[in-house]
């Protein structure tokens, strides 16, 4: 019965660490796994009771478990006192708790210690974000990215930022940031021309008609980059102020794209089929 | 002329070959854990950070810059590279060029290095030379002029012995640097043992600009974003795309793992 209970208890933990390792955000999961970790098997855990402490907190965050989001953040507290990380997490909990001024307050007094703390500057503008504000975080998160133009989290919250508030040409430029420093992701590419095509104008309807030909290159089963090519072509075809060769060519493009949705669909009902 | 193949004792082999293998792995192992301890914290300037990531925009941008329209790829050169008031162009760093005599951080940093590295090697080297001395350790597999022998037989007063057969500092030396990669292996890349990657960093670092050398570096790379041209890699995307059906395989299944980035 011994024998039993280790794996379960590696397998548990193995879950945590792949969770952890591939950023999911399945916080009731973790929650349920962790949770029964921490207070049944604690002393089996060794060292990595520490970051599995991390991991379940944030998870109980997500999941207004305040109780166990307490115990954990006790645990560190105890056993690193003075850490920088585990003052992030205890402002991450104000947060949650909304007490944005208590949180703010937490996130200042770490960035006196260690002024080059992305963290802590990243929590502050979420707080604006949660308060409503997008101007002022729109804001704080340029004057950030002015320091630290590599952060690539950073460039895609603001574009998402900018097409909130309805300013597609910037938030192109930040996803422009973003294709260029991953060439071959495909969802950027998609992003990118989705945003052009929502600006309109013939320029944009033809580097979106591109942008999702790229998508689609980068992986051939985008099916969302799929009805983009052919909504863009075809807008490009339709419009009065394009000469015969591009009205040509965009009907071309277009019936190629309906073939190949065709196909797709013709994929998944042999699937469903099956 | 053959020469004679000697026969050593195989208590040479027990006693002094593979002691010798087991000391300065050992040694460095303990050299490695003694650097982690004693090693100070490098605190980086915002400005360093800051710094540093402009230079790899920057950088990207003169790779990458064919992804995105050339519209774009224009500004963003515009904005390095512009006559009055481009980054790279306007941004002066002041710069301390750390000499070992005035910053007293890197003094230390030095000192820590020989202590940790020169000095035990030296040590070592000496007490296996002072213990094993007086026979012959073993045999390198390739022929060596005359001119190695009083180098590598240090204990041995035979005058025809051929300069092949090495006495035992030899073969720790040998080990020394044959270990570098059991090294990397065990301790994973980047340890503190590894001798001759330290004294390869020593001697590139002398040539090197230090780190607070930003202005050489912006110059340098204002040049080489001038000499960039975009070749638009979508240019012809349509062609290449359409020119074969789209490879449908494994859509809509359950095993296909759809990771977001």
């Amino acid at each position: 019965r011994a024998n039993v209970l280790i794996i379960v208890l590696t397998e548990m933990r193995d879950k945590l660490r792949k969770w952890r390792e591939d950023n999911h955000r399945n916080s009731e999961q973790i929650v349920d796994v962790g949770e029964e970790l921490i207070n049944e098997h604690a002393s089996k855990l060794g060292d990595d009771i520490w970051i599995i402490y991390e991991q379940v907190m944030i998870a109980a965050l997500d999941c207004s478990r305040d109780d166990l989001a307490w115990t954990c953040l006790q645990e560190l507290k105890r056993q690193f006192p003075g850490s920088q990380r585990v003052k992030r997490l205890a402002g991450m909990r104000l947060e949650a708790l909304e007490k944005y001024e208590d949180a703010s307050k937490q996130y200042d007094s770490i960035l006196q210690d260690d002024p080059t703390n992305t963290a802590a500057r990243k929590r502050k503008i979420s707080i604006l974000k949660a308060q409503g504000k997008s101007a002022e975080a729109i804001r704080e998160l340029n004057e950030y990215l002015e320091q630290f133009v590599g952060d690539q989290e950073a460039w895609h919250e603001l574009s998402e930022l900018y097409i909130n508030e309805h300013d597609y040409g910037k938030a192109a430029f930040c996803l422009e940031e973003l294709m260029m420093t991953n060439p071959h992701n495909h969802l950027y590419c998609e992003q990118y021309a989705e945003v052009k095509y929502t600006q309109g104008g013939l320029e944009n309807l033809e580097l979106s008609r591109k942008y999702f030909a790229q998508a689609l290159k980068l992986n051939n089963r985008n099916m969302r980059a799929l009805f983009g090519l052919y909504m863009s072509a075809s807008h490009i075809a339709a419009s009065p102020k394009v000469n015969a060769t591009v009205k040509k060519a965009n009907v071309k493009y277009a019936t190629w794209a309906t073939n190949q949705i065709n196909r797709a669909y013709q994929v998944s009902y042999a699937r469903c089929l099956l | 002329m053959a020469e004679p193949e000697l026969l050593l004792d195989s208590n040479i082999r027990l006693w002094v070959v593979l002691p010798i293998v087991f000391i300065t792995f050992l040694v460095g192992v303990i050299r490695h854990y003694v650097s982690i301890l004693l090693q100070s914290d490098k605190k980086l300037t915002l400005e360093q950070v800051s710094d540093s990531q402009v230079l790899i925009r920057s950088r990207i941008l003169r790779e990458n810059g064919k992804y995105i329209p050339k519209q774009s790829f224009l500004m963003r050169k515009f904005y390095f590279n512009n006559q009055e008031d481009g980054f790279f162009k306007n941004t002066k760093r002041k710069v301390v060029p750390p000499s070992p005599m005035t910053d007293p951080s890197m003094l230390t940093d030095m000192m820590k290095g020989n202590v940790t590295n020169v000095l035990p090697m030296i040590l070592i080297g000496g007490w296996i030379n002072w213990t094993f001395s007086g026979f012959v350790t073993t045999k390198v597999p390739f022929p060596l002029t005359l001119r190695f022998k009083p180098m590598l037989q240090q204990g041995i007063e035979l005058l025809s012995l051929d300069a092949s057969w090495v006495s035992s500092a030899s073969w720790y030396f040998l080990n020394v640097f044959g270990l570098r990669s059991m090294y990397s292996l065990i301790l994973g890349q980047d340890n503190g043992a590894d001798q001759s990657r330290i004294m390869q960093e020593q001697m590139s670092g002398a040539a090197m600009a230090m780190p607070a050398d930003t202005n050489k570096a912006f110059k340098a790379e204002w040049e080489a974003l001038e000499l960039t041209d975009h070749q638009w890699a979508l240019e012809n995307i349509e062609e290449e795309l359409m020119s074969r059906e789209l490879d449908l395989d494994g859509m809509f299944s359950k095993e296909l793992p759809t990771g977001i980035f």
